[in-house]
């Protein structure tokens, strides 16, 4: 068990392009579970293989427990890895999977065989697989050796790349709590890549929000859903997305949907002082509230999306053609072509800089 | 993947099969056919012939006829100790020359599969040799490079303190085989780089996260996953080493004496030189009945080679 | 841009040499085997009083003296061995291709023992049958005939040219198999239009091959032929005198000979090395 640090940690791969990881600057505590995300291409799948040795780094460093081992070989840094395709050795039974790592360690036969059991009886998987070669397992059981071969190593970091993305969406989301309590149960730092979000916000005890290489924003998943830094992790975080709008200044507000919405004060300023006269307003569909014709807020419903407890409304907003998706009740039927008007608290509208997107507070 | 052919047997009580299914079966057979007949009577035809010779004494020198003979010419191959060296020989020769060629064919495959300056260029001159005529390669081998008074061989191995070795002569055998290695190890090479190249790199990197060295990686996890590989080059490499003849008629003639005799040779010596059609026909049969026996035994070893993987339909 | 750190060079040096080390050896190892040619090469550009010498020469002046030798002697046994070569290669495939289609993707009930009968073909030694197959030759008047050539040829490459292909068959998705019968595809179209376009490269490949083992095919000549279909191997050993110095003209005759064979594989180098690996092995 120890802390993880990225120093400034950078990978470039062609001199004249963008680096694939720039100067990544992240504190892992000591058994936290910390979680990176991104879109693809955002660099957070190199940022793990350079924890684990398997990309070098052009510069800065990475600091296992205190000790620097950016320039260590990948079995000497006491690390274990899922892969996203598993990565089992295929002509290995399981058992022979699992206990490879502790083979290498030359771990004596029947320390190896415990440790194997005690494994696979954390991961619920079943005596009789242990003698099976990889490919007579269906997708589910393959994953769990996976994790099986990662825990057997009790290593100081685990680092699991996107292990559950090959898996069906109920096998999914039954073992995203799995690993999860896991974790939990055995306290070992974990970094974890995924695309997905909703497994972000649900696993992590951090989330670091990578975006193009650069670190966005790393937080709690409350903390980067109730204050996003910038536009892209705003954007990002929520399902589904937030409402995003460029809109010009007006009195008060911003000229939005034939009417103005109120904004702060302290934010208009700020947004005049910077020379701006548009920004960009984000408003989450949560936060748009049905408003039986009062809201400030106009539209035409075009779609409506029943979820059985929600419903997604797509709305056209009032003069602009401008549409929103709103998060409703699944009780309060709708149809297409209603009008309807929406109320949004001053407090849940977000407030971004047109061109660089940080946001503006005010 | 669904095999569309009928699959049902034959019914045993006398219903007119459908038009259909019939006519299916057939032109599914088509398409082998001309291959198939073309096959059966280029191959089996000589070869009844040479089972029918192989019971007639039949000389060509001499105008006598054919003239059925019983077994003798089988007795007179097997108390004959010349078809005996010549088989000896030929497992030898055989046999040795496919394992170097494929150790040396794991090691150059291993030393491709890594990237390097001018890496392809060396894939090339590696290759070359199993494209050299092998007539030429026999010539070029017994003259200019391992001739005792002017080979180059002997002017490399000058300095170790060797001195004009008449190879041919003192080491036929092994000449002959370091020919026939020499040109079979690209082949070896060239299957076994596609057994490395085709496995999967995110388990060559678990195992290097799980501690594994690159030997520890190679022995455990790549040479099970090349052993489909070696034992299609073991056994391809077989069926055509077996069967050499030009170096040997062209290095040694199959000297000096019978030293590098083998099977091939000894039944071209049996046609050109003793004219004996009947003799050769008997070591044929022979030569063919062992070839069975071997090979059966080889391909229950090996039958994992023969991947028949559910054919697509 | 940040520099490299300095944790990160000794790794970075302990790579870089074992690079270098790596390369050196792959090098060394493709030129020791390579030497027997390119001797003989250079051989072939000597006087023949330049090619038996001790100690052998390195610098000589070179003559194009022994390949016009060569080029005046060879023309009938040049053009023997590209018809024999080509014309067994395409009958080969003519009948190949129908053949590891009904063994592949429609196949034949039997198709196991059908592959087993190809293959078994060659493991039995054509040699133990050059007797009577002169004796047939002789009776059929194709001895000393280019068609006896091309016949043979083709047999001698047929089966390993349906285990190619075959296994190149096997590849084709069967999605395309599915969609092409949906859309009203018989089976000659879906030779033509699905499957041929897919497996081409793999027919270079087997035809590289076939071409490989004819052209350099010496026993069945050797046994079979005299003049009217003498081939290139043939031709090569004619230029082994009985006596006097030949070692010049000798390379010289090897290297012509060898040469149309090593162009077209160095060419076509991954088209081999695919055709070797044969896909046979999932």
């Amino acid at each position: 068990m120890a802390s993880v640090k990225y120093v400034s940690a950078s990978r470039i791969y062609a001199k004249e392009a963008p680096p694939a990881v720039d100067a990544l600057d992240l504190d892992i505590r000591d058994g936290e579970f910390m979680v990176l995300v991104g879109p693809s291409g955002s660099g957070k799948t190199t940022a793990l293989r350079m924890l684990a040795g398997l990309e070098p780094l052009d510069g800065g460093r990475i600091e296992i427990g205190d000790r620097d081992v950016s320039g260590t070989h990948p079995k000497d840094r006491d690390i274990a890895m899922v892969f996203q395709n598993y990565a089992l050795y295929p002509q290995k039974t399981v058992a022979e999977n699992m206990g490879f790592a502790l083979k290498m360690q030359g771990v004596h036969k029947d320390e190896r065989n415990r440790r194997v059991r005690e494994a696979a009886r954390l991961l619920d998987l079943d005596d009789q697989l242990l003698d099976r070669k990889p490919r007579a397992l269906s997708g589910g059981q393959r994953q769990r050796v996976a994790m099986g071969r990662a825990i057997v190593r009790e290593p100081k970091v685990f680092l699991m790349d996107e292990p559950l993305s090959n898996l069906d969406a109920k096998l999914r989301v039954q073992t995203r709590s799995q690993i999860a309590e896991l974790q939990r149960r055995l306290g070992i730092t974990t970094v974890y890549v995924t695309h997905d979000q909703v497994e972000a916000m649900t696993m992590g005890n951090r989330v670091a929000v990578l975006n193009q290489g650069q670190l966005q924003q790393c937080a709690t998943p409350r903390e980067l859903y109730d204050n996003p830094v910038n536009q892209f992790v705003a954007g990002f975080i929520g399902s589904p997305a937030m409402n995003l709008r460029t809109v010009p200044l007006a009195d008060g507000g911003v000229r939005l949907a034939g009417g103005v919405l109120p904004l702060p004060t302290a934010v208009l300023t700020g947004a005049r002082q910077a020379g701006l006269s548009e920004i960009v307003v984000g408003i989450r569909p949560e936060h748009l509230h049905l408003a039986n014709g009062s809201g400030e807020l106009a539209g035409e419903v075009i779609l409506v999306e029943d979820l059985g407890a929600d419903a997604l409304l797509h709305v056209r907003l009032a003069e602009g053609g401008d549409q929103v998706v709103a998060r409703t009740e699944g009780r309060k039927p709708l149809a297409p072509e209603q009008h309807v008007t929406f109320h949004v608290a001053p407090d849940d509208v977000f407030v971004f800089h047109p061109e660089t997107g940080a946001r503006l507070a005010g | 993947m669904t095999v569309i052919e009928d699959l049902a047997p034959p019914p045993k009580v006398e219903i007119r099969p459908s038009g259909v299914s019939r006519r299916d079966r057939w032109l599914t057979r088509l398409p082998l056919l001309p291959a198939l007949i073309y096959v059966v009577v280029v191959t089996q035809i000589p070869f009844l012939v040479t089972l029918w010779y192989s019971f007639q004494s039949y000389f060509w020198n001499t105008p006598e006829p054919a003239r059925f003979n019983g077994l003798d010419n089988y007795k007179a191959v097997f108390t004959n100790p010349a078809f005996r060296g010549a088989l000896v020989r030929s497992v030898v020769m055989t046999a040795t020359a496919v394992i170097v060629a494929m150790i040396l064919g794991v090691a150059f495959a291993v030393l491709l599969d890594r990237k390097f300056v001018g890496r392809s260029v060396v894939r090339t001159l590696i290759i070359t040799p199993f494209l050299v005529m092998p007539a030429a390669a026999a010539l070029v081998w017994a003259g200019p490079m391992l001739d005792p008074n002017f080979g180059l061989i002997n002017y490399l191995l000058e300095p170790f303190g060797v001195h004009h070795v008449a190879w041919l002569s003192v080491h036929a055998l092994g000449s002959v085989i370091l020919v026939m290695i020499w040109q079979w190890t690209p082949f070896m090479t060239l299957i076994v780089l596609a057994g490395l190249q085709s496995q999967p790199p995110d388990t060559l990197e678990a195992a290097k996260v799980d501690g594994a060295g690159a030997l520890a990686t190679f022995r455990e996890l790549t040479m099970p996953h090349l052993r489909p590989y070696i034992e299609l080059g073991i056994l391809l490499g077989s069926i055509y080493l077996v069967n050499v003849f030009d170096a040997v008629r062209l290095m040694t003639n199959g000297g000096p004496g019978t030293s590098t005799t083998n099977i091939p040779f000894y039944l071209y010596q049996q046609v050109n030189n003793a004219f004996d059609i009947g003799g050769a026909a008997a070591a044929g049969v022979v030569t063919v009945i062992l070839t069975i026996i071997v090979a059966t035994f080889a391909l229950r070893m090996f039958a994992r080679v023969f991947q028949f993987e559910e054919a697509q339909g | 841009m940040t520099a490299v750190s300095a944790p990160a060079q000794p790794r970075r040096l302990r790579e870089m040499s074992g690079q270098v080390g790596w390369a050196v050896l792959a090098w060394v190892v493709g030129i020791a085997f390579f030497l027997p040619v390119l001797w003989m090469v250079i051989t072939a550009f000597k006087p023949e009083s330049a090619a038996e010498t001790w100690p052998p020469q390195f610098v000589f002046t070179p003559t194009l003296s022994q390949f016009r030798l060569v080029f005046s002697g060879m023309g009938p046994f040049l053009t023997h061995s590209v018809v024999a070569t080509i014309g067994s290669t395409i009958l080969v495939l003519l009948l190949a291709v129908p053949g590891a289609y009904a063994l592949s993707v429609h196949p034949v009930r039997r198709w196991r023992d059908g592959l087993f009968f190809f293959i078994s073909t060659k493991m039995l030694p054509i040699v133990a049958a050059i007797g009577p197959l002169y004796v047939i030759a002789l009776h059929a008047h194709l001895l000393d005939s280019l068609w006896l050539l091309i016949i043979l040829y083709t047999a001698m490459n047929l089966p390993l040219a349906i285990w190619m292909i075959r296994s190149f068959m096997l590849e084709v998705p069967s999605e395309l198999l599915e969609a092409a019968q949906l859309d009203g595809a018989g089976r000659m179209r879906e030779i033509t239009s699905v499957i041929m376009p897919i497996i081409s490269p793999g027919l270079v490949s087997t035809a590289l091959i076939c071409v490989i083992f004819a052209w350099n095919e010496l026993f069945l000549a050797i046994n079979l032929t005299v003049t009217n279909a003498a081939t290139m191997p043939m031709f090569l050993i004619s230029s082994v005198p009985q006596e006097g110095l030949y070692i010049a003209h000798l390379s010289a005759a090897a290297t012509v000979a060898s040469i149309p064979v090593i162009i077209v594989g160095w060419i076509a180098q991954r088209s081999l090395v695919r055709g070797l690996a044969m896909g046979a092995i999932k």
